[in-house]
């Protein structure tokens, strides 16, 4: 059999998404599950090697073709863009980027620059050069839905999954900036290099997704 | 304020010893495939105007150049690539040249790339132009130099890529779309990003110039790429560029280079001078092509001469990188030491000269102390040591 093909999967509920994908398919994903402190965990009947790591690596190792491929969401991919192929939507870890801010407020009212709070800076950057709008940025790491309440930022933009910690913050949707699921990507070289395998494995995800 | 007194500046790095033995070792040897092959060296300024950068038919993303500004406040820009400098000379000084020109260069090449991905900013990029014929033959020329330069310098597995540009060209044009949403499009095919590609051509409708640009960024492989685009679409021009690229497919096998070569007809490179025949190299190891080409017919004439070409360039830092993982490379050692006693240097030196004159790899003892010398010596695994006096001798 040939080298295995690398996967790096996000940790959390992508991995856990993409293992139930993957076990639907029939594979046995045994050392997955029973992990351990080992980083990178095969799948033998696959011929596939995982590797965990944090969404904003699992591009960068995808990137830098250390992984073939890589299960990540599009929030991710949006705020940190990289060479890559971009094959298929799984369909899960569903969400939405938003523009939020204070229930009743006209966001864009008023003459003033607006100050928007945001854990994805070019995501946000983004929106409103697409809109020919100057924002002031600020890049908060915790709790964005804070930022509007403190008056530290006119809006925020974040994701939003259900908005109820929107509304139990008196905070609304002001307007939706893109959806957000899993996508599966692929290293430009390995997609030409190990071709059939990568298509055969895509081909069986595709099906199943589309049942 | 803080010193950067020692360090590089991001993107870049020293290289040392092994490292460049390596480097000069790929850069010989793409550097004899390209001499025997009739192509003469140029050497085009490090930096130049914005200007040269900044066509019609390409326009370097701003935040990707390295810019300087001029003493007449004019900008000016650490090359990004070296095709369009070389197109510069051609529609200058070698404008009254014999065509065809085979111009071949090995020079660096800046970009500003994304941060912490571990990415070089300075590459040191070789490759070759020839200029003046549109001709089949110059097509073959330079897929078979590509061909050569990835045999020469493999160690691993490694895979040569063909496409045509004219056909993503074509069918672009029979779409009715802004030239943004053209951009669009041309975004996502290059990204195989086919999910994204599938939303956005919905709404253009169902027709087959659509069907057959959801499919474009699956179209790469074997030969039977070509039997499932001509059942995608098929009109006079199409075809005609399917038929000619299928037969150059099959004729690059014949260079020994079976199952090593695949097509991709969603090749759609951003950088897009680009107006016929393209190709990609790839070596195992690298997660990104090291060789990158085509034919650019029309980019000349951007600085006012109309004449065809073709070329590639070769990622020289990656191919050296991949070897240096792979290979063991064998560097002659120091023979001998030839230590100096007080009084006797010019002697010394004069000994060392001719022991090199007789083929022996030896260098001076620095210091004018034995056991210094000894004790370098024992700890660079030197076994010799001269020492010159009255007499010369071995200790």
């Amino acid at each position: 059999m040939s080298k295995p093909l690398r996967i790096a999967l996000t940790k959390g509920r992508l991995e856990k998404d993409t293992v139930g994908l993957l076990e639907s398919l029939g594979f046995d994903c045994t050392e997955v599950h029973e992990k351990g402190r080992k980083l990178i965990l095969s799948i033998p009947d696959a011929n596939l090697e995982v590797v965990l790591a944090k969404a904003a690596d699992v591009i960068t190792y995808v990137d830098r073709g250390v992984c073939d491929m890589g299960v990540v969401g599009k929030d991710t991919i949006m705020e940190m863009p990289g060479k890559f192929f971009e094959i298929v939507n799984l369909g899960f870890g569903k969400c939405k980027f938003a523009l939020a801010g204070k229930k009743g407020v006209n966001f864009y009212g008023g003459f003033g620059v607006k100050t928007i709070a945001t854990k994805y800076p070019n995501v946000a950057r983004n929106f409103f050069e697409a809109k020919g709008m100057d924002v002031e940025i600020v890049k908060i790491e915790g709790s964005v839905e804070l930022a509007p309440l403190l008056d530290l930022s006119d809006g925020i933009v974040d994701i939003v999954e259900t908005g109820t910690t929107l509304r139990e913050n008196g905070l609304e949707v002001k307007e939706d900036i893109a959806p957000i699921a899993a996508r599966l990507i692929v290293n430009t070289v390995s997609m030409k290099m190990r071709q059939q395998e990568i298509e055969a494995l895509v081909e069986k995800i595709e099906k199943k997704i589309a049942e | 304020m803080k010193n950067n007194n020692l360090i590089t500046p991001e993107g870049t790095n020293d290289l040392l010893f092994k490292e460049c033995v390596m480097r000069r070792t790929v850069q010989k040897a793409v550097s004899e495939v390209f001499m025997e092959r009739g192509y003469s060296e140029i050497i085009t300024p490090g930096i130049e105007f914005l200007d040269v950068f900044n066509l019609n038919s390409r326009h370097f993303p701003q935040e990707e150049l390295y810019k300087l500004v001029d003493r007449k406040g004019r900008l000016i820009v650490l090359r990004p690539e070296s095709t369009m400098p070389i197109a510069r000379v051609v529609a200058t000084r070698l404008k009254e040249a014999t065509l065809p020109l085979r111009l071949c260069y090995d020079q660096y090449a800046f970009n500003v790339s994304t941060q912490m991905r571990g990415r070089s900013d300075q590459i040191c990029q070789a490759g070759i132009e020839l200029i003046g014929s549109s001709d089949r033959i110059t097509d073959f020329e330079v897929i078979e130099t590509a061909a050569a330069v990835l045999e020469k310098c493999s160690t691993g597995d490694y895979s040569l890529e063909i496409g045509d540009i004219g056909y993503f060209k074509e069918l672009m044009n029979q779409l009715s779309a802004t030239d943004e949403d053209k951009e669009t499009i041309r975004d996502f095919i290059e990204e195989k990003n086919y999910p994204a590609l599938n939303d956005f051509l919905d709404t253009f409708g169902d027709n087959s110039i659509t069907k057959a640009l959801k499919m474009l960024p699956r179209l790469f492989g074997g030969e039977e790429v070509f039997e499932k685009a001509s059942k995608l679409f098929s009109d006079e021009k199409t075809d005609a560029i399917l038929s000619s690229l299928k037969e150059l497919f099959k004729d690059i096998e014949k260079l020994g280079l079976k199952g090593r070569v695949t097509v991709d007809l969603g090749m759609v490179n951003k950088t897009d001078y680009y107006t016929g025949v393209i190709l990609k190299g790839y070596m195992e190891g690298y997660g990104e092509p090291v060789i990158s080409g085509g034919r650019y017919d029309k980019l000349i004439s951007e600085f006012g001469y109309d004449v065809p070409a073709t070329g590639f360039a070769v990622n020289v830092d990656a191919v050296a990188k991949i070897r240096l993982r792979n290979e063991k490379i064998a560097v002659r050692e120091v023979e001998a030491i030839v230590f100096a006693e007080k009084g006797f240097e010019m002697k010394a030196v004069l000994h060392a000269r001719k022991l090199r004159a007789e083929g022996m790899k030896v260098e001076l003892g620095a210091f004018n102390d034995i056991d210094k010398v000894r004790k370098y010596a024992a700890e660079v695994k030197i076994e010799k040591i001269i020492s010159v006096g009255e007499n010369i001798k071995e200790i």
